[in-house]
């Protein structure tokens, strides 16, 4: 009895030790290197890590942002819109809000809802400081709050490989070719 | 086995050391101000700037190790390419020893914003804020703000003229400012939380010295205004040479 709770133990560590192993085997210039904590437009605690084995396309809003959110939004659909059916399939895209005090589950799923998200693929997402800097920083995604409680933000949209490794990324909202060369390429169905 | 004893060795040093470097370098009281930042857009009118904690002096290789001693990914050799550049720790011997090129006493440099971030995280603090730093960089040993001190302004000038070279002096070496913190200026730049949104989102930190720096408010303030172009031609994963920093907490947190 006491040798098969122990083997059981020994089998569970080993378990663990495997867990550890996977997770160490992220690449070293991934930046799901970076542990985050966001909550989904579904209420969920998720990682930044969220789309991990596909391709992802990440970038970050506001909600109370007047035009260039939406603009960006509407921008991501028009990159993927580009892509074949089975090909979009492949691809993820998340959304995080740095506005979380705001971008509550309920705002974030109304805003999927707004924008006809094909929420099976894209996820909406806030998270609080400091992660929001955090993720900020590895998206090369610069924000600062106003007095108004308004945001002054660049505009970056960044492709990941499934391993979270940058593969592209792109300010210009439509028509950067350099970036929907690398959107077709990680989402061909021989990549997988 | 040798591993066993190795982590038992890491356990023994990590506690009593981690409870030295947080008793060594105790968190000031800087209370709350409104003041006039050097920052454009937005505060033309000054900011007021909450009641804070900020330590004592920039973290030390010391206290630093005893980071690492716990918090194994923090080790040099083992942060991702992410988080920290190759030059993470550079000038420190091993992972759990910072050698002679790393004094205990010396403010710990090379280390990323990502790595202070963790490092702050670790003791139920984070990185001040550039409107804290700026608001504990205006005192001086008898003023809150002293920036308008002719005296105050040349003995800024003569510490940013001489360059620290390739020692570090040891912390503390000089006089505390009027709240009791050292070092603020003359011996590390410090990291600050929102060190990459102190510029408006369209400034270019390559043009900082031209068309930039016109927005910015006392033009004549130059330390700060060093600053702010230094931490702004920073990424995150950066490790600089003369980059340190020191950690705070909000005033009603309890230590």
């Amino acid at each position: 009895m006491k040798a098969r709770r122990m083997a059981r133990a020994i089998a569970l560590a080993s378990l663990a030790v495997l867990a550890v192993c996977a997770a160490a085997t992220l690449p070293t210039d991934s930046i799901y290197q970076l542990r985050a904590a966001l909550t989904t437009q579904k209420g969920a605690a998720a990682g930044l890590d969220l789309y991990r084995g596909h391709p992802t396309v990440l970038s970050m809003f506001y909600g109370d942002c007047p035009s260039y959110c939406p603009m960006l939004i509407t921008a991501v659909q028009v990159y993927e819109g580009q892509l074949d059916e089975a090909a979009r399939a492949r691809l993820r895209v998340l959304l995080v809000s740095f506005d979380a005090a705001r971008d509550t589950p309920s705002r974030l799923a109304e805003l999927a809802r707004l924008h006809r998200a094909d929420v099976a693929r894209w996820t909406f997402a806030s998270a609080r400081e400091p992660d929001a800097r955090r993720i900020a920083e590895l998206l090369g995604f610069h924000y600062r709050k106003l007095p108004d409680g308004s945001f002054d933000h660049t505009q970056t949209i960044t492709l990941v490989d499934g391993e979270g490794r940058v593969l592209a990324s792109t300010s210009k909202l439509i028509g950067d070719q350099a970036f929907e060369a690398k959107l077709a390429a990680s989402t061909a169905a021989d990549r997988r | 086995m040798r591993a066993r004893v190795r982590l038992m060795a890491v356990a023994l040093l990590s506690a009593p050391a981690a409870a030295a470097a947080a008793a060594d370098n105790p968190f000031v009281p800087v209370p709350e101000a409104r003041f006039h930042s050097a920052l454009p857009l937005g505060n033309e009118d000054g900011v007021t700037v909450p009641g804070f904690l900020l330590q004592r002096h920039p973290v030390t290789n010391a206290e630093y190790l005893a980071f690492v001693a716990g918090h194994p990914q923090w080790q040099k050799g083992s942060v991702p390419a992410t988080l920290a550049d190759a030059d993470y720790l550079g000038h420190w011997m091993g992972p759990l020893d910072p050698g002679p090129g790393a004094a205990p006493a010396q403010p710990v440099t090379r280390v990323s914003w990502f790595a202070a971030e963790a490092y702050c995280e670790a003791e139920s603090a984070r990185l001040p804020t550039w409107y804290e730093w700026e608001l504990a960089a205006a005192a001086s040993a008898t003023r809150r703000d002293a920036r308008a001190d002719p005296g105050w302004r040349q003995q800024m000038l003569d510490w940013y003229a001489h360059p620290a070279g390739d020692r570090l002096p040891a912390v503390e070496q000089g006089t505390a400012d009027v709240y009791g913190l050292y070092d603020i200026h003359g011996l590390v730049w410090e990291w600050v939380h929102d060190f990459d949104s102190l510029l408006p989102a369209d400034a270019d930190p390559e043009r900082f010295c031209g068309s930039g720096a016109q927005n910015l408010q006392q033009k004549e303030n130059y330390p700060v205004l060093m600053r702010i172009a230094l931490l702004g031609s920073l990424r995150a994963a950066d490790t600089g040479h003369g980059v340190g920093f020191r950690c705070a907490r909000d005033a009603a947190a309890k230590p």
